[in-house]
């Protein structure tokens, strides 16, 4: 590892919405930016570029439209005081010395900032069920990156499984591709959709582009199935059927409401948790979202975390949206900016309140969709939970009877959230799990300590010794040192 | 399961990559693990433990469950790296 980090005025983690908005602002009121993100290109999930045209046309319409949103957005980052930096992990983070870890095309690095702005974003989250790790059982994001970043459809014949409107999205996008749809199974019963969209009156566009969707799925007749869930899928070497079922208010399914459907994808969608593991590691306070029921990274109005120097925006410290984490994105870059002497020309009020409007919608959303602990009556205890070391739900209720309360103590006994992902996946399922089995609230259970690195990197990385380099060459496409190509 | 590359849409310079010793061909900046699935082939891992059948799950490189060898380089995630031509890629580990 390099003596010395490389310095910067402002480093920022991660090119979605909210780093690239930061970075922007933070750059035109005349700081020096570094930006890291660990893919190819900026974007992040949600303004994702097509990986192969410039401009290319012919994207379906509603995807068209949020590919464009996205680039207006990205020309931003040309800005000369900008250094955008991809292909970049950022694996560890020292807050006393503001110092990041990073991994990328010219191998172990560490930067050191003057202050760090963490736009990590979020994941998805999933309930198990029978056969939930069969190839064709993917995230309905992950088939919208697919559609987005590649124009390729991944499937013919699609079931959508799960709870909020990133479902009817998705669906909508995959018919404009030219998928069929099976179904669209939607946790929530219609009485409860049309009384959570009650409450959304205040907010009358988010309301009308929810009906308009709702509209669409069904001018194109797609069976939209209202307080089902997906119950198993079938299939041996991938996904060839899936069993939905009804549920009571819980989310429990009802025995004898199974119906059988010839799929050969099926997307899933829960909502979303915010990723936290970067300003966990930092040492950064946590606080219980509970429009969401998840962690995320407490702030001030200023969007200062607990930590001097750290800021956090978006995602990164509770569930908002893209919307909301351009807004953050803009105040945070607009106080960093601030902090170190500059003057950024931006009404912070104006961004306060944007930002407060912003967010009161996305909390109003959170309540609608969240998960139901009945959901858990499907991952039986022969389903895979951590599917990383292949952990299943019985091995993890036993541990629970045995006394284990926490997600942290789960890991001795079980090896749940120790593999590859580190958790990612399996964490925010296995607090569900843990509070169903043990009446606790999920607040109380928290999430599995963060460590680094954040995310697997090779062994040379971290300072371990580097094998017979003779053969080998740091591969920039791949992100690891290989044999060279001949 | 074949999955499809959208007619209407137009693509980079097409690549040959080599994946478990067969070409397939892909279109630069596509990821190894769109090219796969456009190939066909949507196991693209197996379970270190019960050895079952892997593919393409999160989309955004957090699930490691479409990890493959690419040059050499064990464990590398197919959904986010992108192809480079005549790299070699197996699936088979």
């Amino acid at each position: 590892m390099p003596q010395k980090p490389d310095t910067t005025e402002i480093a920022i983690v991660g090119a979605g919405p909210a780093g690239v908005a930061a970075a922007v602002t933070a750059a035109r009121a005349g700081a020096s930016v570094t930006v890291l993100d660990e893919y190819a290109r900026p974007g992040g999930q949600y303004y994702k570029q097509p990986a192969h045209a410039d401009g290319g046309p012919t994207y379906p319409n509603s995807l068209a439209s949020n590919i464009e949103q996205g680039r207006e957005l990205l020309e931003g980052l040309s800005h000369p005081g900008i250094d955008l930096q991809c292909n970049t992990l950022v694996w560890n983070i020292s807050a006393d010395e503001l110092v990041l870890d990073l991994c990328g095309p010219a191998g172990a690095r560490a930067l050191q900032a003057q202050c760090i702005i963490l736009c990590a974003g979020a994941t998805e989250r999933v309930m198990p069920f029978p056969g939930w790790t069969l190839p064709g059982v993917i995230m309905a994001g992950a088939s919208q990156l697919m559609l987005k970043a590649h124009g390729i459809l991944p499937g013919k014949r699609f079931l959508l499984a799960g709870t909020g409107p990133l479902l009817q999205i998705t669906a909508i996008q995959l018919l404009e591709a030219g998928a069929q749809i099976a179904a669209l199974v939607e946790l929530r019963s219609r009485t409860e959709f049309l009384r959570s969209a009650a409450s959304l009156w205040r907010y009358r566009d988010k309301l009308g582009q929810g009906f308009a969707n709702l509209q669409k799925l069904l001018q194109a007749r797609v069976p939209i199935k209202f307080g089902h869930t997906i119950a198993r899928a079938l299939g041996e070497n991938e996904v060839s059927g899936a069993v939905i079922m009804r549920v009571d208010g819980d989310g429990r399914p009802i025995p004898g409401s199974e119906t059988t459907l010839k799929v050969d994808t099926i997307c899933l969608n829960y909502g979303f948790a915010p990723a936290t593991e970067l300003p966990r590691i930092a040492g950064c306070e946590q606080y219980f979202d509970q429009d969401y029921a998840t962690y995320a990274t407490s702030t001030n109005d200023n969007l200062e975390t607990s930590i001097t120097g750290i800021l956090a925006a978006g995602e990164t410290r509770g569930m908002g949206g893209a919307e909301v984490a351009v807004i953050e994105g803009q105040l945070a870059g607009s106080v960093a900016a601030q902090q170190l002497g500059f003057s950024p020309p931006i009404d912070q009020n104006e961004l306060f309140d944007k930002r407060l409007q912003a967010r009161a919608v996305a909390a109003t959303l959170g309540k609608m969709f969240q998960l139901k602990p009945g959901l858990c009556a499907l991952v039986t205890d022969d389903v895979p939970v951590c599917r990383c070391e292949e952990v299943s739900a019985g091995e993890v209720r036993t541990a629970i009877r045995n006394g284990v309360v926490q997600l942290n103590q789960l890991k001795p006994w079980t090896r749940a959230g120790m593999g590859s992902c580190q958790g990612r996946i399996c964490g925010d399922i296995l607090r569900q799990i843990v509070a169903s089995e043990t009446g606790l609230p999920l607040q109380d259970i928290q999430p599995f300590t963060a460590r680094a690195p954040v995310k697997p990197v090779p062994l040379e990385v971290v300072g371990g010794p580097v094998a017979d380099t003779g053969t080998l060459t740091w591969e920039d496409h791949v992100g690891g040192y290989g044999v060279a190509r001949t | 399961m074949k999955a499809q590359r959208i007619s209407k849409i137009e693509r980079a310079t097409p690549v040959t990559i080599i994946v478990n010793g067969q070409e397939i061909q892909a279109h630069a900046g596509e990821s190894i693990a769109a090219a796969l699935l456009a190939a066909g082939q949507r196991q693209i891992s197996q379970n270190n433990k019960s050895s079952a059948a892997r593919g393409y799950f999160c989309g955004m490189g957090m699930c490691f469950e479409c990890v493959a060898t690419v040059d050499g380089i064990p464990n590398v995630r197919t959904c986010i790296t992108e192809v480079a031509p005549g790299c070699i890629v197996d699936t088979s580990s």
